[in-house]
């Protein structure tokens, strides 16, 4: 049995014109023990995706089954109660709460779980030894690196044993470094046989992955299984044809091109002022030009 | 139920963190307490002093007054007409203290007659208190003993003799213990033959205040004014063998006589006297108390705006919360918790500060507040009521948010 099954689910956004399709009729299956990469560009529906598997989102049509249980209509508080026992979250910024200490941050899930406080802070405490820094377990979160805080938060979200981890970009604020002491705490725990699903821009990273899917328009498009170890094939396409530069970024070179005009004489522009229509009509002509350039592309 | 001893302790961290902004949402309900307890106190105080009133000049002390006559017109128009209309103040003169002594059942009587006079002693002009003239009953219908010396001579009503109040004593001489040293009634010489015990005064009490009064005897007030003092107030004790009451209507027979049946007197028992001042004191203390209560009721609607701020700012550790699996329930239980501990604890600091300002109330005034156990009880009961009623409206609200829309909100 599969421990994540989606069939048909889309997730709607906004009302009457206002409408935005998030997640467009998205069917996978993840089995148990998988390690899954999640890439596409921005605004393609991979957060939406991982909200929905995460129970964070309800869907708006289609089924979910996770671990054999049918979890696309559940009221919100078994919702909460299946994510503080079967999911663990990991944020890209973290999300430690700031005026509590990190072993305090830890042990939280298992407050929500009650389990007692003696009992909380030995698991909370054996879990930071876990990810390696237990020596930082009373520091405020502000006293904390980038990479420790993901750290901590790693620890959060295992602490509870959940069968699911998901990560949402969990090495967007961190430098190469940090990122690799990430990545590896997760792949560690993945092979202790829990399923990780994380999202990534980093083609580099789908080398921990045993698979990637990759996303567009709310859509998968492609899904990919590959070794730990190699990039994925795709992820490699992906890395080496990526545009250098976007619509905005061409628009913004193409409006520096116009101020600086180097065919209209700066001094001359008080006495040509008369002839104002025919520079505008230069300047009409010269948009055309730029839009159908940009047609050509 | 465990879960809830975790819940008690987010709520108490979050109160921990933010000292100040939870001291100004506090305040309100720190002043609605305290000011319920200490009004309270002070009437419940009030009413004890005064009990302790009748039990120390007796319930059968008998005040005789004169009374205003009014001339109001129409009758049945007297409600509109409350202003207007002939009042005719009456009064006691020299032939109803006569009247009040030779009553029937009549044991002891004295006139109280208050005259306007100028006072010299060693320490200048004393302008503090009354001049009051008496008779030499006086002590003992107000069962008040003297500190030193001895009151008026019976015999001697003529004598230029005074007895002082204590505070009159010390505002005049330098001497601790002036006995037998003089000072002067309108360029009269008096001698001082002794001096009153402290009087228990009693607030809000209609009485002249005897501490700081000078007493000379009746006739000679009567002589230094001309017969022009007024007197305003004739105390009588009936005898052991004649109950109060038909003492009253005996005395009440006699003045009719010499008033010639015009009611311009009262003739008023001690006790009721005294319920009738207590009642208006229980009206008044219920009055403030509600206004008091409104504070308080001013104080919960400052907690709830708070605490909306607070779950507003909040939003995102909403989230999290709920992200890593707090159910709404538990959310909850966290505000309002937390804002059930707010007020609670400013009940505490309210109730505190009731004491202190009890303190400073007996220390610098006579007003001897009575804060007892229950209205403690009542009101920290309210002030956690009214958070936790006042604190669900914004604990609901952080509990129904959505956990990914409450993750979003960055502020």
């Amino acid at each position: 049995m599969a421990l994540i099954e989606l069939k048909d689910v889309s997730k709607l956004y906004g009302f009457g014109d206002a409408t935005t399709l998030a997640l467009d009729e998205v069917s996978v299956t993840i089995e148990r023990g998988e390690f899954v990469a999640v890439m596409g560009p921005s605004g393609c529906g991979k957060s939406s995706l991982m909200n929905v598997i995460g129970l964070l989102d309800r869907p708006s049509h289609g089924n979910y089954k996770l671990d054999g249980r049918k979890v696309a209509k559940l009221r919100a508080n078994r919702a909460a109660r299946v994510r503080r026992d079967t999911i663990g979250f990991i944020f890209q910024s973290y999300n430690l709460l700031p005026r509590l200490s990190i072993l305090e941050n830890v042990a939280l899930p298992l407050a929500y779980k009650g389990v007692s406080v003696k009992k909380r802070i030995r698991q909370a405490s054996t879990m930071l030894e876990r990810v390696g820094i237990q020596n930082r377990e009373y520091f405020m979160p502000s006293q904390l690196s980038g990479g420790q805080l993901q750290c901590a938060a790693i620890a959060r979200a295992l602490v509870n044993n959940p069968k699911l981890i998901i990560a949402d970009e969990p090495t967007g604020n961190l430098d190469s470094e940090s990122s690799r002491l990430v990545m590896e705490l997760l792949s560690e725990i993945h092979k202790t046989g829990n399923t990780v699903l994380f999202v990534t821009h980093n083609p580099e990273l789908t080398r921990y992955a045993t698979r990637v899917l990759y996303m567009h328009d709310g859509n998968i498009i492609h899904d990919e299984q590959t070794a730990i170890g190699q990039v994925a094939a795709t992820a490699r396409k992906v890395l080496y044809t990526l545009p250098t530069t976007n619509e905005e970024d061409d628009l913004a070179g193409v409006s520096a091109l116009m101020r600086a005009r180097p065919d209209v004489p700066s001094v001359g522009r008080k006495v040509t002022r008369p002839k104002s229509r025919s520079t505008k009509k230069a300047a009409s002509k010269r948009k055309t030009s730029v839009r159908r350039k940009k047609a050509d592309v | 139920m465990k879960p809830a001893r975790g819940q008690l302790k987010t709520g108490f961290d979050s109160v921990r963190g933010a000292k100040w902004r939870n001291f100004w949402t506090m305040l309100g309900i720190i002043i609605g307490v305290s000011s319920v307890i200490t009004v309270v106190g002070i009437g419940q105080g009030i009413k004890n002093q005064i009990s302790g009133q009748i039990n120390y000049l007796g319930k059968d002390l008998i005040t005789i007054r004169p009374s205003s006559l009014r001339t109001g017109g129409d009758q049945s128009l007297d409600t509109y007409n409350v202003l207007s209309g002939l009042s005719i103040t009456g009064s006691l003169q020299d032939k109803d203290v006569q009247a009040v002594s030779k009553a029937p059942g009549v044991r002891a009587s004295a006139p109280l007659s208050a005259i306007s006079t100028t006072v010299k002693s060693e320490k200048g002009q004393y302008k503090k208190g009354l001049v009051i003239g008496t008779s030499a009953s006086l002590p003992n219908l107000l069962n008040q003993p003297l500190e030193f010396g001895t009151f008026l001579d019976p015999d001697d009503p003529g004598a230029r003799a005074a007895v002082l109040g204590k505070a009159a004593a010390e505002a005049m001489f330098e001497s601790d213990v002036p006995l037998g040293f003089t000072f002067s009634i309108n360029g009269q010489d008096f001698i001082v033959r002794g001096i009153f015990d402290q009087f228990k005064n009693t607030p809000l009490s209609d009485e002249a205040n005897f501490n700081t009064a000078i007493f000379i005897p009746y006739d000679v007030s009567q002589e230094l004014t001309k017969n022009s003092g007024a007197i305003y107030e004739i105390l009588a004790k009936p005898a052991t063998s004649s109950p109060v009451d038909t003492t009253i209507a005996s005395i009440k027979t006699q003045l009719n006589q010499t008033h010639g049946n015009q009611d311009n007197f009262t003739v008023l028992r001690q006790d009721e006297n005294i319920a009738a001042r207590s009642e208006v004191l229980d009206l008044l203390t219920r009055l403030i108390t509600g206004v008091a209560a409104i504070s308080l009721l001013v104080g919960g609607i400052g907690i709830m705006n708070v605490m909306l701020v607070s779950v507003t700012e909040r939003m995102h550790e909403i989230g999290i919360r709920k992200a890593i699996g707090a159910t709404n329930r538990q959310i909850l239980s966290q505000f309002v918790i937390e804002s059930a501990l707010l007020s609670f604890v400013g009940g505490i600091i309210g109730v505190a500060l009731a004491f202190i300002v009890n303190g400073l109330l007996r220390f610098f005034t006579n007003l001897r507040p009575d804060i007892s156990w229950q209205i403690v009880l009542i009101a920290s009961g309210v002030s956690l009521a009214v958070g936790i009623i006042f604190g669900s409206v914004p604990a609901l609200k952080a509990a129904r948010k959505d956990p990914i829309e409450a993750l979003r909100t960055i502020i």
